[in-house]
């Protein structure tokens, strides 16, 4: 069975003498999950909303010619 | 087995398979990281040479090895998009580059984090860590071959030779600190005695630690492979469909 390896909160900061190495090491790590799970998200709803604003002026430019197309017509009658 | 290849080849099929998988997978690799990391940190036993740096380890192996997976992986892809024109295979062939990327470059980094203390240098020309050097530039010349080339068709063929090519640095890698007796240790024998110098409660944190990044890594790439398919299937009617249900 694994035994706790530390006896107080400090001597767990401390890591004997390489609280330096250690910790910048698993800070790296946190920022490399943080890379690798956060960020597609946030892409993924920045394509969503581009796409969405792209979809909005596409069908108020769809509009504005159609409502253009009616008015030639009734200018034609 | 061909329709099944056909249709794994199909963006969409793809996705929402894939969306079925992630809540899965991102549950156990929770749970593996949660359990890998506290015993990584806590329970290890210090190491009588190397102290508490042991603990460094538990994040440079599992990244490190896992950054070997991506070449091949690259080059498989890119043997398909070559051979029958996947459109996935090239979008998984992309999508695997930057993840390859960070693995190697935190592999370099913690490397050399570890290397300070216990070998007295941050770095050395050695076999194995100039073989990681080289895949970190690989990756970032695979990156940059693909801004490079305006026609998407010719920028996924070139990758895709290139990581076929590039991928020999690979078992040069893997066998480095066979073929050169340098001083990056080889890998170690796994040994259920505990009194070997392997005991198993240094490898099963280890393994459960390989275990958490690996699904790290699928997830990561799902991930951006699902973007992909967004990006590239944008005029489709099931994406254009998907947008306007979305809530974002």
């Amino acid at each position: 069975m694994p035994t706790l390896q530390f006896s107080s909160v400090s001597e767990f900061v401390q890591m004997g003498t390489y609280s330096f190495h250690v910790w910048v090491v698993y800070l790296l790590f946190a920022v490399f999950l943080g890379y690798h799970l956060i960020l597609p998200g946030l892409q993924r709803k920045q394509f969503i909303r581009l796409q969405k604003r792209r979809a909005a002026r596409d069908a108020e430019l769809a509009a504005r010619a159609a409502g253009r197309h009616g008015q030639s017509d009734r200018s034609a009658q | 087995m061909w329709l099944w290849f056909s249709k794994l080849g199909s963006p969409r099929w793809f996705y929402e398979l894939s969306g079925r998988w992630l809540p899965w997978l991102y549950g156990a690799m929770a749970l593996l990281l949660l359990v890998g990391l506290t015993w990584a940190l806590l329970f290890v036993p210090e190491d009588y040479q190397q102290g508490h740096t042991i603990r460094i380890m538990y994040i440079h192996v599992p990244v490190a090895s896992i950054s070997l997976a991506c070449f091949p992986l690259m080059a498989i892809a890119g043997a398909i998009t070559l051979v029958w024109k996947m459109k996935l295979a090239d979008m998984v062939a992309k999508c695997v580059a930057p993840i390859g990327l960070w693995f190697t470059g935190l592999a370099l980094a913690t490397g050399a984090i570890w290397g300070e203390p216990i070998w007295g240098t941050w770095w050395a020309w050695d076999a194995r860590l100039t073989s990681m050097l080289i895949q970190f530039f690989l990756f970032v010349g695979v990156i940059a071959l693909r801004s490079a080339i305006e026609s998407p068709d010719a920028a996924a063929r070139a990758c895709a030779v290139l990581a076929i090519v590039g991928a020999i640095n690979v078992p040069i890698i893997k066998y480095s600190v066979e073929w050169w007796n340098t001083l990056h240790q080889p890998a170690s024998r796994i040994s259920m005695d505990a009194m070997s110098p392997n005991p198993p409660e240094i490898w099963v944190p280890l393994l459960i630690m390989i275990s958490a990044v690996y699904l790290l890594f699928v997830i990561s790439l799902l991930l951006r492979t699902r973007n992909e398919i967004l990006v590239r299937e944008r005029r489709s009617q099931w994406v254009t469909d998907l947008i306007a249900r979305s809530q974002s």
